[in-house]
């Protein structure tokens, strides 16, 4: 038999989401993930599997990558979240983002804000990653579109970027190679 | 001729319209914007978060709906009771077999005609019940208050078990959907007599879910008696027409808007129960209502590429000519036919030459959710039997699997009445693909080092053709250009996130010399533009691109027509370039389009294009042939994929990224077909979905795909299939990939895994049959 | 969507021990399986006590004898790229990179690591099972291709985790917190085998938490690793592991553990294994001997007699690896 959910007392915390301070109100058994969608209209955070099998409810929590559906929003409490929105400079894309819409890294798009925040959080701790790396780092991301490839490039092209090289795709990247 | 009855899957069931026809086009030269790698036109939004999918709508008033689901693979619903459910806070509808919903029955495929709450449930995951409440959390607690009473019937989980006597029967009818189908052409027999080697090996396919990163889901609004439904699918015109079946409504009152979906896979090609059960929980409360379903109902319930068995006789003479082929091939549809052996047996019909041949398809029923079409149905399985039987030719008869491949590379598709192909680059495919991966050169160096450590090294190809990937009519197109010499392009064909609207916005600017992103594009909404059909079958390209062509080669004329008038030279001397009329023959002769008094004084010209049908007694065919490398650990069974070449022949590029995309895309998927994917049944006791959850059905990660893919493009220059040379490309990616991998651990172990996915499981076990390991 | 509970941020150990209690209150450190398991509605839970605050209890430390401590708390990241854990006990570095994900590694702890619930498909499915109090073990006659082949009895699940083989091969020590106190329990003891009691996973109490694993000095020679194979390179559990650290003599070994994950319901503990391989250099021939004796006694089920082969080769192919 299912107990009745308690509907009053919301829990209120206060979080730091996207640089900014806020207060939030939101039912105790509330996850993250629908912390985020359902109560600060932060919609870029998508819904995958709500189990933690998939990667695309991914945000950064105090700099770490995180599946939001595993982490209740009680426990964000005093803590900072980034997610997709907070990327972008106004309108200025993140780096990660020019790379991954220029070289074909987001086909359908749903797993995308997911891959970006563990990219940025990889180019954070590492500005210069190999292959090898970058596929640690993102394999707990699920794409079923792009085949993975597309990302790594998008993933070294920003890094380079990162790291202030005046760096253009390789001819290899936009046509193939022979 | 005959068409085979399932090469138009993806509008099985839909009445078609007929359109006008463009005049011919002349085939484009050399062009300056079509076939370039550019970014995609919604790149920004797609990135940036704001894309809106439809999970990520919220309307003023709008409820939470959903679905309760029967928990059992077959049972009699007798009893609902939902009285606890609707009383509890913020619920504000619950639907059932036993409520008065204007009696809304579902058609499925091939007029079976159910009540749209069947208290017969054939399959776990069938909808029994639904509510709607004010929040998602409420509508959840709600279907665990509903009180249902299943009179439990024996199930059939294992269609290899459906026709033993005896068997639960999964409907009245029986546990065979239709008549076992026969295609036959030649004398098998005299084929077998004729061949030097006769093999024969029988092959089977686990059952394998399309699982798109984005759930299935809606919004449906009622605005007075019009709904608006925006959906995640592939085809808003195959929802607005199911939906408005269903409902008793007239089109023109019902309408899908599908701008953003994550992906489809052919699961979102056709209505879901879930969003006629969307609309009337918001007819009923007079509230909208988003209904989005959770992971596991996604497994259960949204299709899947079924289980195959099939076997394979094949015959060859020392030459290499293909003597015979004799194919039987049986799958689960599920709870109904859905298609259970759609177009296993192509591959076999027309891949290569041969001039005896045998097929029978036996489609079966079990207790599990229905099929539906997944990117290739049955040619990756298709593909999984014969590329393999290939090789065991090859070998058997010591000659190159790429050369006796090159040597039975068809003209004309036999299983058609030998109908020629527009074009054919099967053999460039083979050739170029061997050349890039540098085939001769790695088997001879495998040779050589003898393979003789714990982790050995293969090599494998295997080619595969595409029944459909030509496209066709209907297709209507709108483009329309401003005084300011913006464009705009109205299509309502969807973007399922293969870039679609990027490669249409470079049609049109090819054709107006504008710039790609100076091209608006409206599309995807039945509310706002022309019928298309959905987005599937690798035609989207080939049916689109050459009606999006002829409306903007309308308007060029009209554009130009105008400007020969004003600059007073004939129209045959003009054309558009940068944003300017130009004279081909004095370069003094131009005008910018926003100094055009005529289009200034019209404000806009508006231009249609209709897609033009096929050419007569031709078949339009991409083709492929992949080529990959593996290492396998005889020790652990584990296969690493190394690398991946693809040859594709898919007619003209259009976009070299969005190709690229497709292609390894493809490959990835059929690199789960082969080595990781399946869903398992609990057949021996429940019937129940063991691995329900994404973690247990296994998608490939990055760890399982190598970062080292090429694409080779082969492009025929293919005049006569459409009106832009462009062929499918969705699909063929994904065909042939399996067969490679699996020839590839033959090649390194000697071992023939005859049973996908080849996991540690099955390749430790084949590997200790034969006594290694 | 979770089922509703009321939830707790304990400021300090003695908080958190007096919020724990009634059989129905869950200790989350990182809340990854516990989420996880509340959402399939695996058990029930009307309290969730939170010990994120509680960071006495995260960190690797040296505990001045030349071993280390680990707080309970502290991420399976933390101890994947620890220097120390790395240089001192590759086994357990290695075996904390090949934990489920990337994401998952930055929430789960090491102590949340050793007490997860197993993944047995019908254990997180909806089927009344003997370990969720029913009368069947669905694994028995059903799907039970992920399941073991050694230590079954009622139950046949295989312990999902790939740290606790690490730390039972080191020796390591559970520390443990409740309100009468601590207690210490080796590694090797802390899992419970359902031949002892169905019903839980590991000796914890009621109220009790875990708050430090203590891993010994490694000793002269010692030379550690964990393989692990799956059938996807990440967000999968062990098929068969083996998480090896024995101390060499030249090229003898002279003493050391060899425990095998994806093998049973606990850290399977394979004495047959080492006494093959004590006082012996691992030659090919021992080392096939070695592979071997892990598979004695072994009963596979119906679906999963791959097994048998599969240790054979991965436990003779880590001990020459490991010779290397």
């Amino acid at each position: 038999m299912p107990r009745p959910r308690p509907t009053a007392d919301p829990a209120v915390i206060t979080l730091e989401v996207n640089g900014e301070r806020c207060a939030v109100a939101f039912a105790p058994h509330k996850t993250l993930l629908e912390v985020l969608r359902e109560d600060l209209d932060l919609t870029g955070t998508k819904h995958g599997c709500e189990l933690g099998e998939c990667g695309t409810c991914t945000v950064l929590l105090d700099d770490a990558p995180v599946l939001s559906c595993l982490v209740l929003g009680l426990a964000c409490d005093g803590r900072r979240v980034r997610t997709v929105e907070g990327m972008a400079e106004g309108a200025r894309l993140h780096p990660l983002q020019e790379t991954f819409a220029d070289l074909g890294a987001a086909q359908c798009g749903y797993c995308t804000p997911g891959f970006l925040l563990t990219a940025q959080a990889l180019l954070d701790a590492n500005p210069r990653p190999t292959r090898d790396e970058i596929k640690a780092a993102l394999a707990g991301n699920l794409c079923r579109c792009t085949g993975y490839l597309k990302i790594y490039e998008a993933v070294e092209l920003a890094a380079a970027r990162l790291r202030g090289e005046d760096a253009e795709p390789a001819r290899e990247t936009l046509y193939g190679r022979r | 001729m005959k068409e085979h009855p399932d090469a138009q899957y993806y509008i099985r069931g839909i009445e078609l319209p007929e359109t006008e026809v463009s005049t011919d086009l002349e085939p484009w030269g050399e062009t300056r914007v079509v076939g370039k790698p550019l970014p995609r036109v919604d790149g920004y939004e797609r990135v940036s978060g704001t894309a809106v999918y439809p999970a990520d709508l919220t309307l003023p008033g709008m409820l939470y709906g959903a679905i309760l689901r029967c928990p059992h693979p077959h049972a009699m619903v007798t009893a609902v009771d939902v009285r606890r459910a609707a009383a509890m806070p913020g619920v504000r509808a619950a639907l059932t077999a036993f409520t008065p919903l204007d009696r809304a029955t579902r058609p499925h495929a091939d007029m079976i005609r159910t009540q749209l709450f069947d208290p017969h449930c054939r399959f776990q995951g069938e909808a029994v019940a639904a509510v709607a409440a004010e929040t998602a959390y409420q509508a959840r607690d709600a279907l665990r208050a509903i009180q249902v009473q299943y009179e439990e019937r024996p199930f059939l989980a294992d269609e290899r078990k459906a026709l033993e006597p005896g068997a639960p029967q999964v409907r009245d009818s029986g546990n065979q959907a239709g008549e076992t189908q026969v295609y036959q052409r030649g004398d098998v027999a005299r084929g077998f007599a004729e061949a030097d080697v006769v093999l024969d090996q029988e092959y089977r396919n686990e059952c394998e879910i399309h699982t798109p990163m984005e759930l299935h889901g809606c919004v449906a609004r009622w605005d007075g008696d019009r709904l608006t439904l925006w959906e995640s699918t592939q085809g808003v015109y195959n929802v607005q027409m199911q939906v408005a079946a269903t409902l008793g409504m007239p089109f023109s009152l019902v309408r899908v808007v599908g701008h953003y979906m994550g992906g489809g896979f052919g699961s979102k090609l056709q209505t879901s129960k879930y969003s006629v059960v969307a609309a009337l929980l918001a007819k009923t409360t007079a509230r909208p209502v988003k209904l989005v379903l959770t992971r596991e109902e996604t497994l259960l319930a949204v299709g899947n590429r079924p289980a195959s068995n099939m076997r394979l006789k094949a015959g060859v003479k020392r030459d290499g000519t293909i003597t015979a082929m004799q194919f039987w091939g049986s799958g689960a549809s599920g709870s109904e036919p859905a298609g259970g052996v759609s177009l296993l047996d192509w591959p076999v019909r027309d891949t290569y030459t041969c001039a005896n041949v045998r097929t029978e398809l036996t489609d079966l029923l079990i207790n599990a959710g229905p099929a539906r079409p997944f990117r290739a149905p049955g040619h990756p399985q298709g593909a999984w039997a014969l590329e393999q039987m290939m090789d065991a030719l090859a070998e058997a008869i010591g000659m190159d699997p790429v050369a006796l491949r090159v040597r039975n590379v068809p003209t004309v598709s036999q299983a058609r009445g030998n109908v020629p192909y527009t074009s054919t680059g099967l053999r460039q495919c083979l050739e170029q693909g061997a050349a890039a991966f540098g085939w001769d050169a790695v088997r001879a160096e495998i040779a050589r080092q003898g393979n003789r450590g714990t982790v050995k090294r293969g090599v494998g190809v295997a080619a595969g053709l595409w029944v459909a990937g030509g496209g066709g009519p209907p297709s209507t197109a709108v483009v329309k250009i401003f005084a300011d010499g913006s464009v705009n392009l109205n299509m309502g064909a969807s973007d399922i996130g293969t870039g679609t609207k990027t490669v249409m916005a470079m049609v049109v600017a090819e054709e107006l010399g504008v710039a790609p992103d100076a091209v608006e594009i409206e599309h995807a909404d039945t509310g706002s533009t022309q019928f298309a059909t959905g987005s599937g079958g690798s035609k989207t390209v080939p049916t689109e691109s050459p009606a999006v062509r002829a409306a903007a080669v309308d308007v060029k004329r009209q554009l130009l027509e105008l400007a020969a008038e004003e600059l007073k030279v004939e129209v045959s001397t003009l054309t558009l370039r940068d944003g300017k009329v130009v004279s081909t023959q004095d370069p003094a002769v131009t005008r910018s389009l926003t100094e055009l008094q005529g289009l200034r004084r019209r404000r806009s010209l508006t231009g249609v294009g209709y897609r033009g049908p096929n050419p007569a007694n031709k078949a339009v065919t991409p083709f492929a042939a992949q080529f990959c490398e593996v290492e396998v650990d005889t020790a652990s069974g584990e296969v690493r994929v190394v690398r991946f070449v693809a040859a594709h022949d898919s007619g003209r590029v259009m976009n070299q990224l969005t190709y690229q995309n497709q292609v390894f895309g493809g490959i990835t998927m059929g690199i789960g077909f082969g080595l990781t994917e399946e869903r398992v049944l609990d057949v021996d006791q429940t019937g129940k979905m063991a691995n329900l959850n994404w973690h247990d059905y296994k998608l490939p990660t990055m760890l399982d795909v190598p970062a080292d893919m090429t694409c080779v493009p082969i492009d025929p220059k293919d005049t006569e299939c459409n009106a832009t040379g462009a062929k499918g490309i969705g699909e063929p990616a994904t065909i042939p990939t399996a067969a490679a991998i699996g020839n590839a651990i033959y090649h390194a172990t000697g071992v023939r895994v005859t049973h996908t996915p080849v996991d540690p499981l099955r390749l430790v076990a084949a590997l200790a049959e034969r006594g290694e390991g | 969507m979770l089922p509703p509970f009321s939830y707790v941020r304990a400021q300090s150990l003695d908080e958190a021990l007096a919020q724990l209690g009634a059989s129905d209150t869950r200790i989350s450190a990182g809340g990854s399986d516990l989420l996880g398991c509340l959402r399939d509605e695996v058990f029930t839970c009307s309290k969730v006590v939170s010990l994120s605050r509680l960071d006495a209890l995260r960190g690797i430390r040296d505990d001045g004898r030349g071993g280390v401590r680990i707080g309970a708390l502290t991420t399976i990241a933390a101890v994947a790229s620890d220097p120390v854990i790395n240089q001192r006990y590759p086994v357990l570095a290695q075996a904390a990179r090949a934990v489920a994900s990337p994401q998952l590694r930055h929430q789960g702890t090491l102590g949340g690591n050793l007490c997860q619930k197993p993944r047995c498909w019908y254990y997180r499915g909806e089927f009344h099972c003997s370990r969720k109090g029913g009368s069947t073990c669905y694994a028995l006659a059903g799907e039970n291709q992920f399941h073991c082949i050694l230590g079954g009895q009622g139950c046949y699940i295989v312990h999902p985790s790939d740290t606790a083989p690490a730390l039972v091969a080191l020796d390591a020590t559970v520390q443990i917190a409740g309100r009468g106190g601590t207690r210490r329990v080796p590694m090797a003891r802390f899992h419970v085998s359902p031949r002892d009691d169905i019903r839980r996973e590991t000796v914890l109490e009621a109220g009790e938490i875990v708050t430090a694993i203590d891993i010994p000095a490694a000793p002269r020679g010692l030379r550690s690793s964990y393989r692990k194979v799956r059938a996807r390179g990440a967000w999968d559990f062990a098929l068969a592991g083996v998480a090896l650290a024995l101390q060499f003599d030249g090229a003898t070994v002279r003493a050391g553990r060899v425990v095998l994950s994806g093998a049973a319901p606990i850290p399977w503990r394979s004495e047959a294994v080492e006494r093959v391989i004590i006082g012996q250099a691992l030659t090919p021939e021992v080392a096939a001997r070695a592979g071997d004796a892990a598979v004695e006694g072994a009963q596979p089920l119906k679906r999963n007699g791959y097994k048998v082969p599969l240790f054979r080769g991965v436990v003779r192919e880590a001990l020459l690896a490991l010779a290397q």
